[in-house]
């Protein structure tokens, strides 16, 4: 039935499809099933409630007027801060100076920290009583804030964790891009005295689009699913002004017990970040073929 | 482009003054990137009286971390977290050499309908499987086991590390695995004997980015263990509630938990660096 080429194709994939279809297709559609459901964890009735869960999940406030808007903040200001942050460190270590790869190594830092373990670090710094940051704030005489239990600074520092942890991932893929650039536009511009200004506005920026696009879009994907850096620093509190998307799915699922509701919410986000993720995918295509 | 002469940065200024701003401004950015890291450290070396004034005082010691070596759970979610990094590394790496080559090497419908596939599901939230994936593994009888966290944790990285293959083996040239075949290899032969030794600075670069992300991974374990199979970073967030006044212990344990993946991480910072330029 199938050629021998057919045959090579499938047994290449046959794995990870295999893999797939068991451990993410097959939970899925579970989860889909438990949506329409009254699923209570400790009363699993599983009788049938139609669209109820997915009508009570898009006309809760907390989730319509808290959680959206802090997830879409949170994904644009994080892949923004780590875009100009990423992008600039990889043009300052595109240059060679003495102790360019020690540099190098430090800021790759943030890449192997565990984002557990970065949230641990940083709910030190900021402990309200004993983190260096109040410490230092009172010695030059302002007042120690409590950083973590106030919504804009505890968002903030979330924020701030997130740039810090994901920027290295931007500096690497920004770097490899701009060392793969043809050199002689920049050989030309040099020759004709361009400013620096104007060589990265014309010449670097338009030949790295296609990169940052690429890393703009994985980036995005994964900012909109960010569970453990909330999960460590705040839990989503004080209240639930901080919350993300996936941290209210799984509330509703494993702490209010009720995971046809928590699945209800989880492909309501799902669906948003497909719709996402394919116009993103259009957008790329676009410009990458431009 | 080290052969061209850039236009000088604040071209009003004499050479050195310029030179010293640059490497003030570098020395910032590179405390500002290393301060938590450093900070923890710091912390973890301080005796319990001394914790909250990690600032001030001089006294240092290693008990610290001979104190929490001493707790078994924690040696455990280490042992576990190594064991289950080291095998889903392996698999995985397995699992998306072959699904990337036949991304890079075919057209058509197939391929591009797996691309598709793979597309859509790396868009998917972890929490959107993740949650079901709960009555998965427990209907299974392989809740909080080492084969029902391995298993999610290989399935995880197929759609993005598939994708990352695609990449490598597009810039490699498919001109000489053809020649391998018209010698005689078969298409296995060709992808196993030539396409694979070839891509090995990309692969070695998959493997330590599999090998962090799974030491680094949260979700996945907080839902899909329990008791018997403790991961060190569901240990670790546990004791911020549980051992929240315990900052020295607390730093110890992220000191220890960061060591594994720094030293992976600079061995191989190499082979990323050059992988990802492919």
């Amino acid at each position: 039935m199938f050629g021998e080429q057919q045959r090579f194709m499938l047994f290449l994939i046959a794995p990870a499809a295999l893999l797939m279809l068991l451990f993410q297709v097959l939970p899925i559609v579970i989860g889909a099933n438990a949506s329409f459901r009254d699923w209570a964890l400790y009363n699993p009735k599983k009788t049938w409630v139609g669209l109820d869960h997915y009508h009570s999940v898009i006309t809760d406030p907390a989730f319509l007027y808290v959680v959206l808007p802090n997830t879409f903040l949170f994904m644009i200001l994080s892949v923004a801060g780590a875009l100009v942050v990423g992008l600039a460190l990889a043009l300052l270590l595109n240059r060679p100076f003495p102790g360019q790869k020690l540099v190098q190594t430090i800021l790759l830092v943030p890449l192997m920290v565990a984002p557990v373990i970065a949230a641990i670090m940083i709910r030190w710094i900021f402990n309200d009583q004993f983190g260096i940051v109040n410490v230092v704030l009172e010695a030059i005489g302002f007042d120690g804030q409590p950083w973590l239990v106030q919504r804009w600074s505890a968002f903030g520092i979330i924020l701030l964790t997130d740039i810090w942890l994901w920027t290295p991932w931007f500096t690497l893929l920004l770097l490899a891009g701009l060392q793969s650039l043809p050199k002689e536009p920049f050989e030309a511009a040099a020759i004709d005295g361009t400013t620096t200004w104007r060589v990265f506005r014309f010449l670097t920026l338009p030949m790295l689009r296609p990169v940052i696009v690429v890393c703009v879009v994985i980036r995005a994907i994964d900012a909109f699913r960010t569970f453990d850096i909330v999960w460590t620093l705040t839990g989503g509190g004080p209240g639930r002004s901080t919350e993300l998307f996936s941290l209210y799915a799984y509330v509703l699922a494993f702490l209010n017990l009720d995971l046809g509701r928590g699945s209800a919410a989880a492909i309501v986000g799902g669906l948003i970040i497909l719709v996402l993720g394919v116009v993103m995918y259009r957008l790329v295509d676009r410009i990458a073929k431009a | 482009m080290p052969m061209v002469t850039r236009p000088n940065f604040l071209p009003g200024l004499p050479n050195w003054s310029r030179k010293t701003f640059f490497a003030l401004a570098l020395a910032a950015i590179c405390f500002a990137f290393a301060f938590p890291v450093l900070w923890l450290i710091l912390t973890s070396l301080r005796p319990e009286s001394g914790v909250y004034y990690v600032h001030r005082g001089t006294e240092f010691t290693l008990g610290n971390f001979a104190e929490v070596l001493g707790q078994e759970r924690i040696v455990e979610a280490f042992i576990n977290s190594a064991v289950i990094s080291t095998l889903a590394t392996v698999f995985s790496l397995l699992v998306t050499v072959s699904s990337g080559y036949m991304l890079s090497r075919f057209t058509g419908p197939g391929a591009r309908l797996w691309f598709g596939t793979i597309y859509v599901f790396r868009c998917v939230p972890y929490i959107s499987w993740v949650l079901p994936l709960y009555f998965v593994v427990q209907s299974w009888g392989i809740y909080d086991s080492y084969i029902g966290l391995l298993l999610p944790h290989i399935a995880v990285h197929i759609c993005f590390f598939s994708w990352l293959m695609k990449g490598f083996f597009d810039g490699i040239d498919p001109s000489m695995e053809y020649a391998a075949m018209i010698d005689g290899c078969s298409r296995w032969g060709a992808f196993i004997r030539v396409a694979i030794p070839s891509a090995l600075p990309a692969i070695s670069a998959l493997a330590v980015l599999c090998w962090l992300f799974t030491w680094n991974e949260f979700l996945f374990a907080l839902i899909l263990t329990g008791n018997r199979v403790p991961v060190i970073t569901v240990v670790m967030a546990q004791f911020v509630t549980e051992m929240g006044l315990h900052w020295n212990l607390m730093a110890a344990t992220a000191v220890m938990a960061l060591l594994p993946a720094f030293l992976v991480a600079l061995f191989g910072q190499k082979y990323v660096i050059r992988g990802l330029r492919i």
